[in-house]
Order: C-alpha cells, then structure tokens, then sequence
C-alpha cells in the first residue's frame, strides 16, 4: 500500500506517542532506560511521569512536547525527533529545566537515589551550546525503519530552527558510541564528530546503553 | 524568618550536598559558578531546600530563578 508521509507539530494530544519516543531512544540500542535504572523507578511506571512532564508545558527542553516534530503515515504517528535552540529566548539552560521538572514530577526518593549515583555519571556529562539548535530524542517505530524518515525529521528541525531564529550557526547531537545507526544518520545529515565522552566506572554499564557518548555538531 | 537566616541556613544545606564551603553567599551568585551544582545535585539542593523550610515550590517558579537572590526572595515569599 502506498505511504503517504506528513511532518507536523506536535500537540498536547500526542503525549502517549511521545512517552514511547522518549523511552524507545533512551534505550539507545540497548534495553536500559536511564530515567529508570538511574532514578530507580520501574518500567511500568516511567510512561506515566514522562507523559506528567511533557504535560507542564515546559518550553526549551527534551521534556517539552513544542520541541517535537512528528512524522505521520496517513495520520498515524510512526516517526518523531526532539529539537530546541538552547536558552532561546532567556530561558534557563535545558539542563535546568530538565532537573526541575524530574524534581518536580519524580518521587523524593528517586531524586536521594540519583544523588547516590551522581559520581558514576562523571566523565558523560555534555554542557550544550547556548543558542545552538539541540537534536534528542530521535525514534522511529520499527516496522518504518530503514525508509530515512529520522534524516526528514532532522531536516525540517533545521528548517524550522532556522525561520524561528535565522542567526542560527550550530546544530548539536549527542549519541551513545554503540549506536552506530544512529551516528551514521547524523553523519549523513551534515554532522561531524566533535568530542567524545568517556566514562571509566564499569557501574556505568548498569545505568546507561554504554560508557562512551560522542558530540557531534553540524556547522549551519 | 529574617532574610540573613534564611542565607545561613540555605548556605547550610549547600555546603551538606556539595560537599564543600567554597563560594560566598550573595545575592548575583548563579549555579554554574557553584563548583558541584550541576543538573543533578540542582534536584537534591531544591529538594533539601523544600524538606528544611517546609514550603512547596511551584515548577513556574523555579523555573524563573536567576541566581541566589531570586531564590532567597522566593523561599522568603513562602514563609
């Protein structure tokens, strides 16, 4: 049967799809979901705070549903990748609001659970660029790989990005090294590696999908 | 609560998650320039902020925080 592809906005209604994209790349090649191993909350209930983020509207941030873009196959969602150009607009850093609003949302307990676990994450944490076009969160469901959907999704943030703030110079990426489908997409869509990140505490393997994480950027 | 004991005992609580005294209080200090606060232990600050003071900070409000006066201001207009 032919396909018929649309990119839109998305909206308040799409929270559910949203929550699968969110978990489906946090897993990153992997079956570990860090908002859960991390923060010490089971799978069954991940779904449920994710959609309660995403339904405080919060702008400039990879918990925000206006940072998605959504890719439709004759109305139904298949595809979506998260982008925001950071502190637009005098906003706090996305790592601020990411925080405030796991604290917000997470049990008080998961947060002291975090704190527990803070020095494994040492060596991972990537600053993003101010005012530079951030790429997270990029999914596609499995019966739709392999049709180059994630590189329209990238285009069309770019895009966007570019008519909403057209002093733009820089678009980043950070990928966990052993997704290799992953770098290759970002690769053929103009991004080059900057840096790698490395994690020497073995831990790391039970929290995140791998102890290396690569900066990738694309010069606009 | 006076405003110069709500600085001490905020300082308090920082020195207990960050493990260390060095920066001084006042009212332009911001995050970044705060050896340690970082994305992660930012929850465990305003989370041992809320327990110690009994208040509930709104998720607009401390989105709206600039620097150390802000909070001390907002952590003031709820007690």
């Amino acid at each position: 049967m032919e396909e018929e592809y649309s990119i839109r906005k998305a909206t308040l209604n799409d929270t559910d799809f949203l929550a699968e994209v969110i978990i489906g790349a946090e897993k990153s090649n992997s079956e570990k979901i860090s908002l859960c191993t991390l923060f010490n909350i089971a799978s069954d209930k991940i779904k449920d705070l994710i959609i309660s983020m995403l339904n405080e509207e919060i702008e400039g941030c990879e918990f925000s549903i206006s940072s998605f873009l959504i890719l439709e196959n004759k109305g139904e969602p298949v595809a979506a990748v998260g982008g925001w150009v950071e502190e637009m607009n005098d906003e706090p850093p996305s790592s601020v609001l990411r925080s405030n609003l796991i604290g917000f949302t997470f049990p008080k307990e998961s947060i002291l659970t975090l704190r527990s676990k803070a020095t494994i994450l040492d060596g991972l944490k990537i600053g993003r660029e101010k005012l530079s076009l951030q790429i997270e969160y990029v999914y596609v469901r499995e019966a739709y790989r392999n049709k180059k959907l994630a590189d329209l999704l990238i285009q069309e943030h770019l895009k966007k990005a570019l008519t909403e703030y057209p002093l733009l110079k820089k678009a980043q990426v950070q990928v966990f090294k052993n997704n290799l489908n992953a770098i290759k997409l970002y690769e053929r869509n103009g991004f080059n590696i900057s840096k790698i990140f490395r994690s020497e505490n073995i831990e790391i393997f039970e929290h995140l999908p791998y102890n290396e994480k690569i900066l990738m950027e694309k010069i606009i | 609560m006076e405003r110069n004991e709500i600085i001490e005992r905020v300082k308090n609580i920082l020195i207990s998650v960050l493990n260390h005294n060095r920066f001084e209080m006042k009212d332009e200090l911001s995050a970044p320039e705060v050896e340690g606060w970082d994305s992660l232990s930012h929850m465990a600050i305003i989370s041992a902020i809320e327990e110690h003071f009994k208040v509930t900070f709104k998720l607009k409000e401390l989105n709206k925080l600039k620097n150390m006066g802000t909070l001390i201001e907002l952590i003031q207009s709820k007690l």
